[in-house]
């Protein structure tokens, strides 16, 4: 394990339709751990094809994906990871439609092996701290675009990952939302010491980032 | 917010699918309830039939489907000194009206199952003429009364009387002297079975031993018949078979309908959600916990809808013994056992139907099932 590295992508290839599609051609980089990371690039380089072999969603044509310098194809069973070490946000927010706030945030819970008492708990402080807690009881529809992705950091963190990966998470929001998510996810990784992954293909939010990997074409052009 | 009920929100979510689903799976069920609880009153009244009579042992041939027993067979088996007395009986089912059947009874006048009958107006037949007895609830379906005449299949009868017997299949049925029934049912010298009373068990050996040496020396007097216990043949004789028969048979096919409703709600379900499963599994959810939640759901359908089925059926047999054409068989009431036969029988077709749904949901990758519009 390279020191310090919680993540770490080694010639990385990804390819769709029996190698007619290359996504990503040999991607190598190392995230440290507190990291706050972002991957920009224009659509169809491959920023989140990279991001979900990092978070475990998929796995890779070549190459491998390490976490803590193990290799998820070999050491990890990728439900365990996804579960324990990774929180993900997602630009169409992906909230259950069907449950309430307090619900959504404790879905990843059922696999931390909480009870029912503390899953509630954690959820109404986990909401707290994103500034949820007057809309416990509402249902996805029933909040604004930003309130969604607050609502989605908290359930992104329900299980205490070391990492959080999001995929253009402030794509579906207007500027002034971008912002209050953006400050919200830098004061939860300066408080956590959180490393976090974000892709984006806005400039103004891939600066945010301490560090900006830059994508072009399947393969790391900056960063 | 356990696994049960993000299901049952789940299956609320689709109220109009889900009532439809329910309904199917209520059908299934009250067809069960209704039917097979009709087929095991029919065999508790066999049964009580047997026991009102005393009667320990059938003798009949080794096979159900065709139970003509030779009549000369009745010396040899009431030549045993195990054996008190063996009556011989053909029943039949007769169409009496265009509208009303029973069965019918050939008894000896002086049979030993003649004595618990209770005759509420006239008296028994006599001999061998042409005299029937009907039991009340038939004497009432047919208007008929001690001293009138009928007809059944051709030939003229008086009825000698009317009486109370201790089994529904008495108080819904005819009889009349076996040698008529014999001519009826073209059957002379031919008996359905030998009714036997045994003696009672010598000191120092028990119930059980007696009636299995009875069945042995029956079974050697006369080769190719066989003893049965009456309660084992009141469980395996062919008219209670066949109604067991079409009462699973009907049962089954109804159920398999339910079954075929819940599979369907579920695939539906699958796929219209198929996003959803896959944020379940980007979140870490674990292939096994996607497959519980399905079958949860599907479990849920087919307990409600059992639950459904169990007071649709509950009410079906209500109403038959209501009717005057079954309330001498039909019992109102639904026993626990049966019960909880229709709920775990409900509860097995719902996870059965659930199951190739709640696998496929399993399988879905979590980026493909993301994509998934």
């Amino acid at each position: 394990m390279t020191d310090g590295l919680v993540l770490e992508a080694r010639s990385l290839k990804r390819e769709y339709d029996q190698g007619r599609i290359q996504a990503l051609r040999g991607v190598d980089l190392g995230i440290a751990r507190g990291e706050f990371v972002t991957i920009s690039g224009p659509s169809g380089s491959g920023k989140s094809t990279l991001l979900q072999l990092l978070g475990g969603l998929d796995q890779p044509s070549s190459g491998e994906v390490l976490y803590r310098g193990s290799s998820l194809a070999g050491s990890f069973d990728l439900d365990t990871y996804r579960s324990r070490h990774v929180g993900f946000i997602f630009q169409a927010f992906y909230l259950l439609p069907a449950l309430r706030v307090l619900d959504n945030v404790q879905i990843p819970m059922l696999e931390g092996g909480r009870g029912g008492r503390e899953r509630r708990q954690r959820a109404e402080a986990l909401l707290e701290e994103v500034g949820m807690t007057h809309r416990l009881r509402q249902y996805p529809n029933q909040l604004s675009a930003g309130e969604r992705q607050r609502v989605a950091i908290a359930r992104s963190l329900a299980n205490d990952p070391e990492i959080l990966l999001g995929d253009e998470p402030t794509g579906n929001l207007d500027s002034e939302n971008s912002a209050k998510v953006m400050a919200l996810l830098a004061g939860i990784q300066s408080r956590r010491n959180m490393t976090i992954v974000l892709v984006t293909h806005e400039a103004d939010i891939a600066r945010m980032g301490r560090r900006n990997i830059h994508l072009r074409d399947g393969r790391v052009v900056e960063g | 917010m356990a696994l049960l009920r993000i299901a049952l929100i789940n299956i609320a979510r689709r109220r109009l699918r889900t009532s439809l689903t329910l309904c199917g799976i209520a059908v299934g069920v009250s067809a069960f309830v209704a039917l097979v609880g009709f087929s095991k009153s029919f065999e508790r009244e066999w049964l009580k039939l047997y026991q009102s009579e005393g009667t320990d042992l059938a003798v009949v041939q080794r096979t159900f489907l065709n139970t003509t027993v030779d009549e000369s067979a009745g010396d040899k088996i009431r030549a045993l000194p195990v054996v008190a007395e063996a009556s011989p009986v053909v029943i039949n089912l007769m169409d009496l009206t265009p509208e009303v059947n029973a069965l019918a009874y050939g008894l000896a006048e002086d049979s030993y199952e003649m004595a618990p009958l209770q005759f509420l107006e006239g008296r028994t037949f006599r001999g061998e003429q042409a005299e029937v007895i009907l039991g009340e609830v038939l004497a009432g379906n047919l208007g008929k009364k001690a001293g009138d005449e009928m007809e059944i299949q051709g030939a003229s009868f008086r009825v000698a009387g009317v009486f109370r017997g201790g089994s529904a299949l008495e108080t819904g049925a005819v009889m009349m002297p076996i040698r008529q029934l014999q001519k009826l049912a073209d059957l002379n010298g031919k008996v359905t079975a030998f009714h036997v009373r045994l003696r009672p068990a010598p000191a120092g050996q028990t119930a059980e031993e007696h009636l299995r040496q009875a069945r042995a020396a029956i079974e050697k007097a006369v080769p190719g018949l066989k003893a049965v216990p009456a309660g084992e043949r009141a469980h395996n004789n062919q008219f209670v078979s066949f109604a067991r028969s079409i009462a699973w048979g009907t049962s089954l096919i109804a159920l398999l309908a339910g079954a075929l409703g819940i599979a369907n709600t579920m695939a539906m379900a699958v796929f219209e959600r198929t996003r959803e499963i896959g944020i379940l599994r980007a979140l870490g959810w674990r292939r096994w916990r996607v497959m519980a939640l399905i079958q949860w759901e599907a479990a849920a359908l087919g307990l409600i809808g059992g639950m459904a089925g169990l007071a649709g059926g509950w009410g079906a047999l209500r109403l038959l013994a209501a009717l005057p054409m079954t309330a001498n068989i039909a019992v109102g009431s639904i026993s626990p056992l049966h019960a909880g036969e229709a709920l775990a029988i409900a509860l097995l077709t719902g996870l059965a139907a659930g199951a190739l749904p709640a696998w496929r949901a399993a399988r879905l990758s979590p980026v493909e099932a993301l994509r998934h519009d």
